[in-house]
């Protein structure tokens, strides 16, 4: 079967959550995100690893797990309320297993706790509350490919300071070698924003590649022959890979619609909201406010309102995956033929997306890509699935290419992260950088607690550098609570900032900080020092 | 983490608590950064002492005579470093910027105007190029392709869903799926129907056993700006609060023209789309 294949898929996701963590209050609302995204994203994805493995089913696939994704995984108290959350959802669901009997819900109740009970084998039986570990070993295993980030998801394009943009990669890169016990061969820059020039940092770390959206390739210079269907070498001699939008289109699409499907999970109809007050209560914020607590017994049903929607049947929903995995495939297997006719050329279709959007926002996501690479193993010969490290080794020919400025955000460029909700952080940010450089060039090799207070200043840079704030200020969800914390970076920031150049430092007051926001604790501050960004730009 | 959402219009302002940060930090600086191939933002401080010197050199009243403008050069190669200015308000501290020419490299300064033309430059910004927003004019001998073969290539690669990030194209189908419910629901401001018109009388034959009934209509959607003028086939149509409007229609044989026309409201602007269909029926007549 080996050469067979007509071209290569290369399927990209990418999980990134912003750094969450309030050790200040027993029970943090916004911490939810993170368990959410563990149950219905990130461990079922790894169920499928292990579940592919045993079965001896060969499968690529490469992943992004961002930095602060990565040390909020790693972190002792996250792990310990992950505990909490995953073991109050599994007390509900076995509750539930016996109050639907003889219902029309009885079926989607013993799903519940069937998933709650495997994530609960998975987190601590396999994986010893390190699920960073679960996901190592299918790296070692070179199924996986796991790519990094921005340290915290920095926007590059909108940084001024060249220290800025080398501290955001240095410090991911190391956050990476930490966890996964190599370099990182690719990274996921942040929104896919690229700034012409800054691959040279990355090169300078040892990454090979990263991806840009559609035009950041095809809008290069010179022309790209093959256009977004191979990668193109940046000056630097880092590859950059471009996103295939038909098969972006494929899950999206309002004809074939798979997340829309009638027999899926509706997303919108939650016990949290469903069930009697008292009975849910114990399982709701200390607050008592009925919110999603992410268990619902709903399919999608058609265009009926909230209170007419059936009950939910885990079969014929996986059924329904199953068809579209197969849907999915099929249009692959067509457009990898054609594409290989018209280019002369095995082409390469990089699928990127959230990986959220798998389980998370897609509850059935995660069945569809087990079925996909499935049936790609079985039921074909067309496509060959790669990871981009893969298809470098095989064809390390490729064309020279400055490609655009571009994000993947909507209108293609910058303006989600710069517009009249956000433009107003950039003032701030910006001189916090300025600052922070001046410190690392002023102090080569401080010493003890004024290492630590620089080195805490560094950490809260680049909590207020998360591209996060500025997209969640546009969209206007959690607009309040992304101001909140810019502002909280920004003064914990002015206040080191300023004690430091006073030479008063309050010891006190600095370790609340960095029992507060405790990302990277291998922090060393003189990654924003101008020598060292020199140093690596030259590399 | 879904990365890509959409700009809503309805969001423009910040939230209340940036104000607990600092107004300025005491320099006079000022720092421009890209948005797209056309925009740029431009954000500046200027200190009293700074404003202090400017009217010890040029003249006390220069701040009252004087326009504040943001001078704006293109830098560029072969700019020849040509200039415009954007008059601002004296209290203004940001601003975006447009310029014509995508793919230059660009730079500010602010400064004011005297009535004399003379400008007093206060505070320069950074250095932006900008993208060019288009397809590169470069060919590479190694690796050309001939134009035809590159066009279709564009089309391949998705050229069409440029700047719909994966938000942008959930809001576009969330918008279609909306205009389909509201036509299939009679909610539309046509309401145009011909569901009733022939398929669904055609009785089902009663001789035979296997039998086989298809039709087809069309559905022609669109928004514009809620207060615009719109005709479909000369034919005014009254749109949704939103902007949006649909119709249906019965689908004959043959070549339906629907030219759509929308007009501003202040009748300044108009944009034309015109939409042919063709229909071609055929059936092996058992």
């Amino acid at each position: 079967m080996a050469n067979n294949e007509k071209g290569y898929l290369a399927l990209v996701l990418h999980a990134h959550l912003p750094f969450i963590r309030h050790p200040e209050y027993e029970d943090f609302l916004e911490e939810d995100w993170f368990f959410e995204a563990m149950c219905e994203t990130y461990i079922p994805l790894l169920d499928v690893y292990e579940r592919l493995t045993a079965e001896g089913t060969d499968f690529r696939v490469t992943m992004s797990i961002t930095p602060p994704l990565c040390n909020m995984m790693a972190d002792d108290l996250l792990r310990e309320r992950f505990r909490r959350y995953y073991s109050l959802r599994l007390e509900l669901a076995e509750k539930e297993v016996v109050r639907t009997r003889n219902t029309a819900f009885y079926e989607v109740a013993k799903m519940y706790e069937t998933k709650f009970r495997r994530i609960r084998e998975l987190y601590e039986d396999y994986y010893h509350g390190r699920i960073l570990d679960g996901f190592k070993k299918f790296q070692d295993l070179g199924k996986l490919e796991i790519i990094t980030c921005g340290a915290t998801h920095g926007f590059l394009p909108l940084e001024l300071r060249k220290e800025a943009v080398h501290a955001q990669i240095k410090l991911a890169a190391d956050d990476y070698r930490k966890h996964f016990g190599r370099g990182p061969r690719g990274i996921w820059l942040a929104e896919c924003a690229y700034n012409p020039g800054d691959d040279v940092f990355l090169k300078a770390e040892g990454i090979r590649y990263f991806f840009l959206e559609t035009h950041g390739i095809i809008y290069g210079s010179p022309r790209p022959r093959y256009g977004v269907y191979a990668p193109v070498y940046c000056p630097s001699g880092v590859a950059a890979f471009g996103r295939d939008m038909e098969s972006a289109q494929q899950v999206w699409s309002a004809e074939t619609g798979y997340p829309g499907d009638h027999r899926y999970r509706e997303f919108y109809r939650d016990l949290g909201y469903d069930l009697e007050y008292d009975y849910i209560k114990p399982y709701l914020h200390q607050d008592g406010v009925r919110r999603n607590i992410g268990m619902k017994y709903c399919k999608i049903t058609g265009k009926v309102q909230l209170n007419e929607k059936a009950p939910y049947n885990p079969a014929e929903a996986r059924e329904m995956a199953a068809s579209h995995a197969g849907n999915f495939m099929f249009n692959r297997e067509r457009q990898i033929e054609h594409l290989e006719h018209f280019l002369g050329k095995k082409p390469i279709v990089i699928s990127m997306y959230d990986a959220e959007l798998y389980g998370h926002w897609w509850y059935e996501g995660v069945d569809f890509l087990e079925f996909l690479f499935k049936k790609i193993h079985h039921d074909q010969q067309s496509i060959k699935m790669v990871t981009p490290s893969e298809y470098l080794t095989m064809h390390p020919d490729n064309q020279v290419v400055q490609p655009s400025m571009s994000t993947w955000g909507d209108k293609g460029y910058n303006e989600v992260w710069l517009n009249g909700t956000n433009d107003w952080m950039y003032r701030h940010l910006h001189k916090q950088v300025e600052r922070m450089v001046e410190m690392a060039n002023k102090f080569p090799s401080a010493e003890g607690t004024l290492r630590r207070a620089l080195n805490q200043c560094a950490r809260e840079v680049v909590l207020g550098m998360s591209s996060d704030w500025a997209f969640l200020m546009t969209v206007g969800t959690a607009k309040s609570y992304s101001t909140k914390r810019f502002v909280a970076h920004t003064h914990r920031f002015n206040g080191l900032y300023e004690q430091i150049m006073g030479n008063r430092l309050e010891e006190a007051w600095l370790k609340d900080i960095e029992w507060r926001d405790n990302i990277f604790p291998e922090m060393n501050y003189r990654v924003f020092s101008t020598e060292e960004t020199q140093k690596a730009a030259k590399s | 983490m879904t990365s890509s959402g959409q700009i809503n219009k309805h969001n423009t302002t910040p939230e209340a608590e940036h104000k607990a940060l600092p107004e300025g930090y005491g320099t006079t600086e000022a720092s421009l950064l890209p948005r797209d191939p056309n925009w740029m933002f431009v954000y500046w401080e200027i200190t009293e002492n700074s404003k202090k010197e400017a009217r010890k050199q040029h003249g006390e009243d220069i701040f009252t005579k004087g326009r504040q403008v943001i001078r704006v050069y293109d830098v560029s190669d072969n700019g020849g470093s040509r200039y415009f200015d954007i008059q601002v308000m004296h209290d203004a501290k940001s601003w975006y910027v447009n310029v014509q020419d995508s793919g230059k490299a660009y730079c500010c300064e602010i400064g004011l105007v005297l009535p004399d033309g003379a400008f007093i430059g206060l505070v320069k910004t950074n250095t932006v190029s900008l993208p060019a927003g288009r397809v590169s004019d470069v060919t590479d001998e190694k690796w050309m392709a001939v134009s035809a073969d590159f066009d279709k290539l564009l089309q391949l690669s998705g050229v069409e869903y440029i700047g719909k990030g994966s938000g942008e194209v959930a809001k576009s189908l969330a918008q279609r799926w909306e205009m389909l419910r509201a036509v299939f629901s009679r909610a539309s401001s046509w309401g145009v129907s011909s569901m009733s018109s022939q398929t669904l009388h055609q009785a089902k034959p009663a001789e035979k056993k296997f039998w086989l009934v298809a039709d087809c209509e069309l559905i022609l959607y669109g928004a514009t700006e809620p207060d615009a003028f719109v005709t479909v086939a000369g034919r005014k149509v009254t749109l949704n609060p939103d902007g949006t409007f649909s119709m249906r229609f019965a689908l004959p044989d043959g070549i339906v023209d629907l030219p759509v026309k929308a007009v501003s409201q202040d009748e300044t602007d108009s944009r034309e789309i015109d939409i042919k269909v063709t229909r071609a029926t055929t059936t092996d007549g058992k």
